[in-house]
């Protein structure tokens, strides 16, 4: 299924649903357990990666607050 | 935190919690003596910044040889994330001025290191922060001084140079009921005697200079986040936002985002290196602080020149028994204790031959001070009352030579007084 990562196109080798933990394992999301994931431009609790479900032509954002920049 | 610290017992975790494995096998974190960091493309730097990517870019803002430190160190307090900084002092303001805005109020133990002293009655006050300071031994009265305002509970884990020891449980309980975080400074106890987290403590400080360190090599200091406070509160609006995409996590996020980047406060990864190897040790070197303080405290009270001794491990002190629950029977490496008066302190001083007399806590040498003429001496006679400081008093920090030697000293100099 395709996806929007980052702002960037993304294949992943899934049919049409894949858990966000599973995602983040697929793409080796580094330091997972910082990571913050928006999924479609909503915000996902940490302890919601499992019941939270990518799908196809969704937009996907991995977020970190240890780099420079604004918020 | 790194995924290696689970289960280990806390001595371990000081050696191996949070560590990754460094370039070409080494053991130690590199010293990443680099300003700033290069990437390939435009696209890169961009994505770091907008923290879509993680990698490093400044090292005012982050470096390796920082963040291997801050992942040992929340390791070791069982955080969910540490900062570390220049100084003691730069963690505290850092840390602080992450959680209070202009009209705030922290209400403060009144027994309290100098510079925080400082830092909160003149500094802060500048900038419109009140703070409302409670003897840390009266809890009815800190429950009472909460009011609308208060945004933050601090306090140390024993008192610099009082010697006084909160029960830090019960402050928790108090800060938990008023929705404010505690913020604790644990630089005098380490972790080695307590991990603050447990206690309740939402924020832990540490001048890393201390004990951390421990061989006084170089100025450090670290905020860890303890993950435990609910930041999305109507008290703390400025945390809505970093509350939303961060989570529990929101306490480092704005601090590292804003403040600590703002203020600039950063370590140096020379400084943070060594802190570092310092941690390895710290609790072998604890131990015998510990041990020595004790006997060194003994020797002092049953000396006739010696006044009084302020000791936590002394059993007729009034903290042994609030230090010895929380501390589990350990007690830390500094004491105080009085002369006659400020001469005799003074001839005190100058008579000993190993400890050397010098503003500093937590080295692996025996340091004392006359804190009334030296450290506290820009306070007024009320304001070092407050504090604990009165002009026969001197200030030990025990080291970890053989405690016949520090006896030694002690003895022959309080002889010839």
């Amino acid at each position: 299924m395709n996806l929007t990562v980052n702002g960037k196109p993304a294949s992943i080798a899934a049919d049409d649903a894949i858990s966000v933990s599973n995602l983040l394992e697929t793409l080796q999301v580094a330091q997972r357990e910082y990571v913050t994931v928006e999924l479609n431009g909503d915000i996902l609790d940490r302890d919601g990666f499992d019941a939270a479900t990518v799908r196809d032509g969704d937009t996907v954002e991995f977020l970190y607050f240890m780099g420079g920049g604004s918020l | 935190m790194g995924e290696t610290a689970t289960g280990m017992r806390f001595d371990t975790k000081l050696i191996h919690g949070g560590t990754a494995p460094g370039p070409y096998g080494a053991t130690k974190t590199p010293i990443i003596q680099s300003s700033a960091f290069a990437y390939d493309t435009a696209e890169e730097l961009e994505d770091l910044f907008k923290g879509r990517a993680i990698g490093q870019v400044y090292t005012r803002i982050g470096n390796p040889t920082l963040e291997a430190l801050e992942k040992r160190l929340a390791a070791v307090e069982d955080g969910i994330a540490a900062i570390v900084t220049a100084s003691g002092m730069a963690a505290i303001t850092t840390a602080v001025m992450a959680i209070v805005r202009s009209g705030d109020e922290i209400l403060s133990s009144a027994s309290l290191f100098g510079g925080t002293y400082s830092l909160f009655r003149d500094t802060l006050a500048n900038y419109g922060i009140t703070t409302r300071f409670v003897d840390p031994t009266d809890l009815d009265a800190l429950a009472a001084a909460v009011n609308d305002a208060t945004r933050l509970i601090f306090v140390e884990t024993i008192g610099n140079p009082k010697m006084d020891v909160p029960d830090i449980a019960a402050f928790a309980a108090i800060a938990q009921k008023s929705g404010v975080p505690l913020m604790v400074d644990a630089t005098v106890s380490t972790p080695y005697l307590a991990r603050v987290k447990e206690l309740g403590a939402d924020i832990v400080v540490h001048s890393t200079s201390k004990f951390i360190n421990g061989t006084a090599n170089s100025i450090g200091g670290a905020i860890i986040d303890s993950g435990s406070f609910d930041w999305n509160s109507a008290k703390f609006p400025h945390f809505e936002p970093f509350y939303r995409k961060y989570r529990n996590f929101a306490f480092t996020a704005r601090t590292r985002k804003l403040i600590h980047k703002d203020f600039g406060a950063c370590a140096a990864p020379l400084n943070a290196f060594l802190v570092g190897e310092g941690l390895e040790t710290l609790a072998l070197r604890m131990e015998r602080h510990c041990a020595n303080a004790l006997k060194l405290a003994g020797f002092l009270a049953a000396h006739e020149k010696v006044a009084w001794v302020n000791y936590p491990g002394l059993p007729d002190s009034p903290f042994f028994e609030v230090a010895n629950r929380q501390f589990q029977g350990r007690f830390g490496g500094v004491l105080t204790l009085g002369l006659a008066d400020k001469p005799s302190a003074f001839r005190l001083i100058n008579g000993l031959k190993l400890a050397k007399n010098l503003a500093n806590i937590g080295d692996t040498k025996t340091l004392v001070i006359h804190p009334a003429s030296t450290i506290c001496a820009d306070y007024s006679l009320e304001v070092k009352a407050l504090m604990g400081v009165s002009e026969e008093l001197v200030r030990v920090s025990v080291g970890i030579e053989d405690a016949r030697d520090i006896v030694a000293d002690f003895a022959r100099a309080l002889d010839n007084l």
